[in-house]
């Protein structure tokens, strides 16, 4: 664990180390003088700032991983967006078997369910209408008066 | 006596990021202004530490794509003694860089045959990725950083070459700032007399 004269010297280090590193952010050409600290320490400092340059990764790297993320971004974008243009909805099931606990509603995306029950609807509406109303058609009417006896006589069997 | 409430309404200033953090986590192709901002110090620092080009590259390739894969856990966290500029962001960028840069370092110790000779590949590829005349004055300084203990090398390499606060050293190295003053100074001190000689 640090001494008490180490911490000193470490706050009197750091607070020279931000003198020199805003010496440096202004261009300036004179280096802080602190007589309390170690001439090879200010050296040392002195270097450090002199040649631990910037890099800078090629523009090729930059512009390839800029692209890499925007990829990644409309990914994770778009998978949530799929299913969202409908609202969630409880629609309650009858079922033949026992239900297990989770499974007495079945939650599905109410604009595609009322499509379907709408389709539904007219469907079974457009075939009821249809064997109520007898056809013009003669050779309609034969068939349908076969079909009926047809059905009949597989029931009585 | 009523404790005080440290919650995000006591937090005095504002992270200079907080604006396009806000705006990424809204829209992710907002991420790219951060991206654009910080990539130059992330590469650096992966670039010091691992001292080849290549390696600097896929770590901060990792790096941005885990930041913003976990964007959405980002918390600001700024605190007066940051100073005003402080950005918390940055500080979470580069713990993650810090991380991938320890997993490409480890990777290294296990397939020794991939490692380079991390001192002389900090002139070579300057010289290539920013015209920096390499000079054997800074091959030396580079050699003498490259030998100190991990924390002290992190420690110099962010406040140096990125000119990071105490504070954000201590945040991104997860010690206090008073550890990270005497590893500093410490540094500092065996740096004088390795480049002394």
């Amino acid at each position: 664990m640090p001494g008490r004269d180490t911490d000193v010297d470490a706050l009197r280090t750091d607070r020279y180390l931000d003198s020199l590193l805003a010496a440096a952010d202004r261009h300036a050409n004179d280096v802080p003088a602190d007589a309390a600290i170690d001439e090879p320490l200010r050296s040392a400092a002195a270097r450090l700032r002199r040649d631990l340059v910037r890099v800078h990764p090629s523009f090729r790297f930059e512009e390839r991983l800029a692209a890499r993320l925007a990829g990644e971004a409309a990914r994770t974008q778009l998978a949530p967006a799929a299913g969202a243009e409908g609202s969630i909805a409880a629609i309650p099931v009858t079922l033949d078997h026992e239900p297990d606990e989770d499974e007495g509603f079945r939650p599905l995306l109410i604009g595609g369910a009322l499509t379907s029950a709408a389709l539904s609807i007219a469907g079974a509406a457009y075939v009821a209408w249809r064997r109520a109303r007898p056809s013009r058609l003669r050779a309609a009417r034969t068939t349908r008066q076969r079909d009926r006896e047809r059905s009949t006589a597989a029931r009585a069997r | 006596m009523a404790r005080p409430v440290f919650g995000r309404a006591s937090v005095t200033h504002l992270d200079r990021d907080r604006g396009l953090v806000e705006a990424a986590r809204r829209d992710r192709q907002q991420f790219d202004a951060l991206y654009r901002r910080y990539l130059a110090q992330v590469y650096n620092f992966a670039f010091y530490e691992l001292g080849d080009h290549h390696a600097a590259e896929d770590a901060t390739e990792r790096t941005f794509l885990a930041a913003l894969a976990n964007l959405h856990r980002f918390e600001e966290r700024a605190r007066p003694a940051e100073g005003e500029g402080a950005s918390t962001f940055r500080v979470w960028l580069f713990r993650i860089a810090r991380n991938m840069i320890a997993n490409e370092r480890r990777d290294r110790r296990n397939h020794p045959a991939v490692a380079i000779d991390a001192a002389s590949a900090l002139p070579a590829a300057a010289n290539v990725e920013a015209g920096v005349v390499a000079s054997d004055e800074a091959a030396a300084a580079w050699r003498a950083v490259a030998k100190l203990p991990a924390d002290r090398r992190r420690a110099v390499v962010l406040r140096f070459v990125e000119e990071m606060s105490t504070a954000e050293i201590a945040g991104i190295l997860g010690k206090s700032e008073g550890a990270v003053r005497v590893l500093l100074h410490r540094a500092l001190k065996s740096l004088g007399r390795e480049l002394g000689r």
